[in-house]
């Protein structure tokens, strides 16, 4: 794998300086992280926690590809950082943390956010909401298939 | 791997199943029976059999991909049967 990009699923608590010391350079002015947290309400329910189940093996091939496409689209020179937690999780607690670096906040900007947004998209996540009515829900997503 | 056959003509696919799968079966596989060169639409039918007593389960299987450890399968091709096969209701990280 590129030494400019880090991908990793984990059940340990995420480490955003981790992610800020690997997406850094001597040229690069810019760096942009994005850390999801688990939030206390959802579709109208109040939530205690939620539990992610992934499919590590695929899931660090897709981050590795969501990566490699956007260096290709914002440089060859940009850092890249992605990596999501598994298991439960309570309010408040980091699920996923991207980050990227470049020479100029735009790119960074942008890179961070495809990130972001194609991994909620392609990547192998699923998450269980549990709510403080004792009640647990697997959350709708987007289908990977494209049969009709 | 899925490489055991049952015999020449039929082979017993495992399936790895995650996230709302988890549901409606106990075990985190899911084992079918399908005939030489199946392709990923006859394992779709197949495992909506194992399914046939439960709508919420097929109408999520209607949601759902399979894929092996590197990529998403199409339905119209092959089952790759020396690949370990995962069914992949829709996602929703972050």
């Amino acid at each position: 794998m590129s030494k400019l990009i880090h991908v990793e699923t984990t059940n340990r608590p995420l480490d955003a300086a981790a992610a800020l010391e690997f997406c850094s350079s001597p040229g690069h002015g810019a760096v942009d992280l994005f850390i999801g947290r688990v939030r206390d309400f959802n579709q109208g329910k109040s939530v205690l926690g939620v539990s992610y189940d992934l499919h590590e093996t695929l899931c660090r091939n897709v981050f590795r590809e969501l990566a490699e496409e956007t260096a290709k689209q914002w440089g060859s020179e940009i850092r890249l950082w992605l990596c999501h937690r598994h298991g439960r999780l309570d309010v408040g607690d980091a699920s996923v943390i991207a980050a990227a670096s470049s020479r100029h906040r735009d790119e960074a900007f942008r890179a961070c956010r495809q990130l972001v947004e194609e991994m909620k998209h392609r990547a192998p996540i699923w998450k269980q909401e549990h709510y403080t009515d004792g009640d647990s829900e697997w959350v709708q997503g987007h289908a990977l298939c494209s049969h009709g | 791997m899925n490489d055991v056959s049952v015999d020449s003509e039929t082979r017993r696919i495992r399936i790895r199943m995650f996230g709302g799968f988890r549901q409606f079966r106990s075990e985190s596989e899911l084992a079918v029976e399908l005939e030489a060169a199946p392709t990923v639409a006859d394992l779709r039918a197949q495992v909506a059999r194992a399914f046939r007593d439960d709508d919420n389960a097929l109408s999520l299987l209607k949601a759902s991909a399979f894929a092996t450890d590197t990529r998403v399968l199409d339905d119209d091709e092959a089952v790759p049967l020396d690949a370990d096969l995962a069914l992949l209701p829709p996602v929703c990280g972050g």
